[in-house]
């Protein structure tokens, strides 16, 4: 989406991405960037909360008016939990036993092989 | 957490944002998946000022999620990632009513996240109300999809050029792009 972004933003559409993922977005490079730090998913508020989506779509319009130049991140103040371990778990090596590790493994080989699938029907790749 | 850091009323070491690049790169490892994704990165970044107050203006929504596929298996609220679901091609369709868009084909959080309510990650409500309340200008009458493809020369080459297009036809003056 950053890389979309971008071409917009040269193409004289000026944009802002909304997002969870700090580190992706800003290491892409965008000209407006309005961080949510929020599980991923949540870009645009949280869920069943009208007040935390309503709070957030209006940062993001801030941010497109005012951002004073590209590289522009605006953190909005909303936090998700009053306890922050929900950011240790994401994909976190760390955290896992030999057996979880395993059994990602496993299931990872099964979506990879659906994902193929879905592209030779979609005429995208062939079927060797 | 130290003495010293709790009365200074410092966070706790891991409250940061999550460095996904990082995590993702030493999951993939881990699990045995040998050459490392490279993540896009550039030293410059484009900027485009707004030419007129967002009252004036026509503001486009973009997307990474995917309109409900029935026949394409579990698709949430709470399903696992779901491969089959994805797409892509840069499609597009109607802001009326209420579009049924899921996120099933996204590695979203699903150990703290549900995808129950789609206004998390498609604000198409709340910039409607913004539209009628006259924050913005108006909408374009269409919203626009983009597909996560794993190949960055294909959303390059294929994605950006089909979007622009598209954002253009409708006339659109600024886009908001949610990430998923």
């Amino acid at each position: 989406m950053s890389l979309i972004a971008r071409h917009l933003e040269e193409n004289g559409i000026p944009t802002v991405v909304m997002g969870c993922a700090k580190d992706i977005v800003e290491g892409v490079g965008v000209p407006r960037f309005m961080f949510s730090d929020f599980p991923l998913g949540n870009a645009a508020g949280r869920p069943n909360d009208e007040s935390s989506q309503a709070f957030t779509i209006e940062l993001a319009l801030k941010v497109l008016e005012t951002a004073p130049a590209a590289r522009t991140t605006v953190q909005s103040p909303l936090t998700w939990s009053d306890d922050p371990g929900w950011k240790l778990d994401f994909s976190n090596v760390e955290q896992l036993s030999e057996e979880e590790i395993a059994e990602r493994r496993r299931a990872f080989d099964e979506i990879k092989s659906v994902a193929k699938q879905r592209r030779v029907e979609d005429g995208v790749a062939d079927s060797a | 957490m130290s003495d010293q850091s709790e009365s200074l009323g410092f966070s706790q070491v891991h409250d940061v944002p999550i460095p996904y690049i990082h995590r993702i790169s030493s999951y993939y490892q881990t699990l045995g998946y040998g050459k490392p994704y490279e993540w896009a990165r550039y030293a410059d970044v484009p900027f485009t000022p707004l030419e007129k107050p967002l009252n004036q203006s026509r503001v486009a929504l973009v997307t990474t999620a995917a309109p409900y596929q029935p026949e394409k298996g579990d698709q949430g609220p709470g399903a696992p990632y779901n491969a089959a679901a994805k797409f892509y091609r840069v499609y597009t369709d109607s802001i009326d009513g209420e579009p049924d868009l899921r996120v099933s084909h996204i590695g979203i959080d699903r150990k703290h996240t549900t995808a129950e309510d789609i206004n998390t990650w498609f604000p198409l409500k709340q910039l409607k109300r913004l539209r009628d309340e006259g924050r913005v200008g108006d909408l374009t009458p269409r919203f626009y999809g983009a597909p996560t493809n794993r190949s960055q020369r294909t959303t390059i080459d294929q994605d950006c050029v089909e979007l622009l297009d598209e954002l253009r036809a409708d006339q659109a003056d600024v886009a908001i792009i949610v990430a998923n």
